[in-house]
């Protein structure tokens, strides 16, 4: 029945009691969160092919009895752990293309130690990325690789492509990837050159600390780690939403130092001088135009990405020279573009369509 | 159903997620200013400084106390590192000898199914 003011007593009666077995829960519960450990990440059977301090490469063992010609190539951002791809079974981007019959390989990065401070841009794109398409050729015996970058490793995959214009890579698709960063406006205010010595800081510490990346991320947003806490234990009682707070936190906070000279170079090269975008981009020597990639790219972009705002990404598919290309802008932010339900539901789905037919 | 406009839950969800727009919106703003980073390079370079100086402390500690210098440590990773690194290449070198002799390897790359897989429009159905 209801009352005059609105207010439907006998469904606020329900309400209370299953929010006091709620509030039992989350006690018992609660307890529970901090004596268990998360679900096991990264579990999709893989061999290592290749390990180089910094750089592990992995082939994942097929699951569909017939497979694409064409492997899949992922490059991984070098900030984070690769296993944002592959959290759980029914949440794994890798597992999913996998039994859509793709042949998957993946760059995945571990902490730069002390002496590997000293790797350069030039390491990552004219070494580490051509040494693991090489592998990947050698394994698949397919000559052709189609690359996928996600964030800076979009980044440094439209490197790659731009300087080996005429090599292997026959497709290419880019996830939440910044090329114009001056619209990183608050990265590109942290690090304003008036103030931020990255000199000073790489002279003293070497490498990247990835506290400061950390600190750094979530400064963006301010206060959503401490409504995170508040979110979860309000959930706490939901073991679903328990099991996905903790990947999600797991992986967000497994932050990767930088190598030194290669965070010197992304702090000078791009956050300054915004050279990937102004079309003056050198690697070793090598200019990098976005313009010579030809092959067919795909970028998806997510809509409420608050670490690669849409204005910092969405000149790429006006910039390459590829005729066969197209933007995709789906619904989600930077992590949820990839990864969890939504994803699910949007960007693997789009992907497989648009690769399938490129992988022949 | 309750409505939702009169679930006190929901209001109490709906609060705390304008409060989390409102200040990191209002945060956002501040955080845009020259000034405040400005602030935040010279205190972030200062705490640079005090961490150098404290690892440079802890290592001569280590030290007295006749524990492996974190140096020694860095030199046997070098190795550890450099011996994987061997053997991969032999690895590689015998995958690639086994290749050419014709013999079959106990690897998984010579399990892998048929590349013949088309697209599902292309095989005229939809898997």
């Amino acid at each position: 029945m209801n009352a005059p003011t609105g207010l439907d007593f006998a469904s606020i009666s329900d309400r209370v009691q299953t929010e006091v077995q709620r509030a039992i829960q989350r006690s018992i519960k609660g307890v529970e969160y901090f004596s268990t450990s998360g679900p096991t990440l990264g579990s999709t059977p893989k061999d290592v092919l290749l390990s180089r301090g910094t750089l592990q490469l992995y082939h994942y063992r097929p699951l569909a009895d017939e497979i694409y010609r064409v492997p899949i190539l992922i490059v991984m951002a070098t900030t984070n752990r690769g296993y944002i791809l592959d959290m759980v079974p029914g949440q794994s981007f890798i597992e999913f293309l996998l039994k859509r019959g793709y042949d998957v390989y993946m760059m995945d990065w571990t902490a730069p130690k002390p002496e590997e401070k000293s790797l350069r841009m030039e390491d990552y794109v004219l070494d580490f990325i051509p040494d693991c398409v090489r592998k990947v050729q050698e394994d698949s015996g397919v000559e052709d690789v189609t690359i996928i970058g996600y964030c800076f490793g979009g980044v440094l995959s439209l490197l790659y492509g731009s300087i080996f214009h005429d090599g292997p890579m026959k497709n290419l698709i880019c996830f939440t990837t910044p090329i114009d960063f001056s619209e990183m406006e608050l990265f590109s205010n942290f690090s304003d050159r008036r103030y931020f010595d990255v000199d000073r800081l790489i002279d003293s510490t070497g490498n990247m600390p990835p506290e400061l990346i950390l600190q750094s991320f979530d400064m963006l947003r301010p206060a959503s780690r401490a409504v995170g806490q508040i979110q979860l234990w309000e959930n706490i009682w939901n073991d679903e939403f328990v099991k996905s707070y903790k990947m999600f936190d797991r992986w967000a906070t497994d932050i990767l130092p930088l190598a030194g000279e290669y965070f010197r170079t992304i702090t000078k090269d791009l956050m300054w001088d915004n050279k990937l975008f102004n079309g003056t981009m050198t690697v070793g020597g090598r200019p990098a135009q976005l313009d010579k990639i030809k092959v067919p790219i795909l970028h998806a972009v997510a809509e409420h990405d608050h670490i690669v705002p849409y204005d910092a990404a969405k000149h790429l598919i006006k910039k390459v020279g590829s005729t066969d290309k197209e933007e995709v802008m789906l619904k989600g932010g930077h992590v949820s573009l990839v990864a969890g339900p939504n994803a699910v539901r949007r960007l693997w789905p789009k992907l497989d369509s648009w690769l399938g037919g490129r992988s022949i | 159903m309750a409505d939702k406009s009169n679930d006190p839950v929901a209001m109490w969800q709906n609060m705390i997620g304008e409060m989390e727009k409102g200040f990191n919106s209002f945060a956002n703003q501040t955080m845009s200013s020259p000034e405040f980073s400005k602030v935040m390079n010279q205190v972030g370079g200062v705490a640079a400084g005090a961490q150098k100086q404290l690892g440079e402390l802890m290592e001569k500690y280590l030290v007295s106390m006749n524990l492996p210098s974190r140096a020694q440590m860095v030199g046997m990773a070098e190795r550890l590192q450099s011996i994987e690194g061997q053997l991969n290449d032999i690895k590689a070198m015998l995958t690639q000898m086994s290749k050419a002799s014709g013999v079959a390897t106990a690897g998984p790359s010579t399990q892998m199914p048929p590349r013949t897989k088309r697209p599902p429009s292309a095989e005229g159905e939809q898997k």
